[in-house]
């Protein structure tokens, strides 16, 4: 009697949790698809209903091939930033997050509190910009990546370092023994260690990097500078909206992230937790 | 494989962390293939001992020769030593294979050299079909091999082993004890053995140092700690069950300030002896039992007698101290 009611309780709550997780994730990216392959006449309407006839390869290729191929470029710019400053995280972080756990220093009490600011305090846009200027930096992509980088490091830094914590000294004792300067041990011994919270770093920063918005628009101005998310514009003007190729575009910019996501989607839980118990 | 055997020199070793001095001087010459256990209870500074010999810390004063040459300020790698930690320290993410051969990667040995130095030392150690395995594969024992497996390829002067059985259990650690000494026989390298285990000193060492508060209490083979302890210290750490020691008046009517016997040299009586006292408890293990008498002269003393037979909790019983087998500190 009783597991028969768990049991349809069960059930209840599990169709219940399915069908929010509908309205929350599926249903808008449904909208966004219906929509991305209307006409513009009835996209301009935004009703959710079944598109009378599907324009799908005639939105893709004009979308595309807007201003002179600018989403192709976007994404060339995007991707080189992303990685570059992924990667960047991943090694600087994991190399400030080593030393801070590893040696003892009086300093390190001074660059943990900085690094707890660079969580804290919020980014300034315009003294950002006027360092960028006097550095070269300003309208370039590696001055985007170092700012990106920036933003992101605290955050980096705090993980690994916590995580670091968890592997026994002896093993960089055993390197040491086995003749390992300190660059040997902190990648042939220490990084591989840490590719729980790597992964777990590379898809939060790279999905947030890919997706960002205001740090391109500020920092790096000039129609050969576009990231994906600044396409937007693109189709979308005071006057005049094409909302059938602004939700083309915005489907093609949610693509790789998506995939991003599922690719590594397990090892982020993992990375969450890891630590947590002892393996 | 044979390592070559070096002798290890310490003159007027001493560490101190801030104002705490661990190690208070030490001076210890260890003879080219010797198995020298350092033991004593823990803080006592022989785990601090084996790190200054082994570079991992560095000495505030005092001189270390390995091979005749001084290498107090050398780097770890440069000192001829290999290391098995207590807790193996293999590398999580690497095979067997590339655990053993990692140090010789480091030095971009050729490929061939590391892989007949690996199968050499697998085979050494009954390692050959685990080779391709990472080591949360692996039991303790096998763990406990590919430690030992990946200082043997080091060709070191001298192996440092800092409490390599004290994560196993009791049953492995009695065969692992006896493989150690069979290996060390093997290589006939110079091994350094740091415990906390008096059985293991006793079974394993050619050289027991015992180590007390940073200092040196005693050096000498396992027989002649347990015949003639220069202090109540080594007298009380070596032997099992402990030696009895009384101090106080009754030690001060005997002429001492400590006096010292040990359990398997009083023999028990029901009838008559030197001392009389009450049976609190006794311990039967079979081919031995141990008796803890309360007597009214001598406090608490513990006996230790071969077999099963002996008189029940709560009776009258005597003892006397066997002819020249009591110490006198």
């Amino acid at each position: 009697m009783s597991t028969s009611f768990s049991r349809a309780r069960r059930r209840n709550m599990g169709i219940a949790a399915t069908a929010v997780a509908f309205v929350v994730f599926i249903l808008p990216f449904l909208f966004t698809f219906l929509m991305a392959v209307k006409t513009k006449k009835e996209a301009a309407l935004f009703l959710f209903s079944w598109p009378s006839e599907w324009h799908f390869w005639a939105n893709l290729t004009e979308v595309i091939k807007a201003r002179n191929y600018m989403l192709l470029l976007a994404y060339f710019n995007s991707t080189v930033i992303t990685v570059a400053a992924v990667a960047g995280l991943v090694v600087f972080g994991a190399m400030v997050g080593y030393v801070l756990q590893r040696r003892p220093s009086g300093w390190n009490r001074v660059i943990y509190a900085g690094v707890l600011m660079g969580l804290m305090v919020p980014p300034a846009v315009v003294p950002t910009i006027w360092v960028l200027q006097g550095l070269g930096l300003f309208k370039t992509i590696h001055g985007m990546v170092l700012i990106q980088v920036a933003y992101g490091l605290a955050f980096s830094v705090l993980l690994y370092r916590s995580f670091i914590g968890t592997i026994p000294r002896d093993l960089d004792e055993a390197a040491i023994i086995d003749g390992a300067k300190p660059l040997a041990i902190f990648f042939k011994v220490i990084l591989p260690l840490l590719k729980p919270v790597t992964v777990t770093l590379i898809v939060v920063q790279s999905i947030a990097i890919f997706n960002d918005f205001t740090n391109p628009l500020y920092y790096l101005p000039g129609k050969d500078n576009v990231t994906v998310q600044l396409t937007l514009f693109n189709f979308q003007s005071q006057f005049q909206s094409q909302f059938n190729l602004l939700f083309m575009n915005i489907l093609l910019v949610t693509i790789p992230p998506l995939l991003v996501f599922i690719f590594f989607n397990r090892q982020i839980v993992a990375g969450m937790t890891a630590g947590a118990v002892k393996g | 494989m044979t390592a070559s055997s070096s002798s290890v020199v310490l003159k007027n070793l001493a560490k101190s962390f801030g104002a705490v001095d661990i190690i208070k001087g030490i001076d210890l010459v260890i003879e080219p293939g010797e198995f020298c256990v350092f033991v004593g209870p823990s803080g006592c500074g022989k785990s601090t001992l084996l790190r200054l010999i082994s570079g991992l810390e560095e000495a505030t004063s005092g001189t270390i020769e390995i091979a005749g040459r001084v290498v107090t300020d050398a780097e770890p790698s440069e000192r001829g030593i290999a290391m098995v930690f207590q807790s193996y320290a293999l590398y999580p993410h690497l095979t067997v294979r590339q655990n053993i051969g990692f140090g010789l990667s480091l030095a971009k040995r050729p490929k061939a050299e590391i892989e007949a130095k690996v199968q050499a030392a697998a085979s050494v150690l009954q390692l050959g079909p685990l080779l391709d395995r990472k080591p949360k594969a692996l039991s303790g024992g096998q763990r406990q091999r590919v430690a030992i497996g990946r200082a043997m390829v080091r060709d070191p002067a001298v192996f440092l082993l800092d409490e390599p059985l004290s994560n196993l259990d009791a049953a492995l650690r009695a065969q692992m004890r006896i493989e150690l000494t069979d290996l060390h026989k093997k290589l006939g390298a110079t091994m350094i053995y740091v415990t906390h285990d008096q059985v293991e000193a006793m079974t394993m060492a050619d050289k027991i140092v015992v180590l007390n508060a940073g200092r040196i209490e005693q050096v000498g083979s396992p027989m002649e700690l347990y015949n003639h302890p220069v202090s109540p210290f080594v007298a009380g750490f070596i032997g099992s069950p402990k030696m009895n020691l009384i101090t106080g008046p009754a030690a001060a009517a005997l002429g001492c300030t400590t006096y010292g016997i040990r359990p398997e040299h009083l023999d028990l009586s029901t009838t008559e002896g030197q001392w009389q006292g009450r049976i609190r408890h006794v311990e039967r293990l079979g081919a031995e039992s141990v008796l803890y008498l309360q007597t009214e002269a001598m406090g608490e003393l513990v006996i230790r007698l071969p077999g099963q037979d002996c008189p029940a909790p709560g009776s009258i019983a005597f003892v006397t101290p066997r002819a020249g087998r009591s110490f006198r500190f």
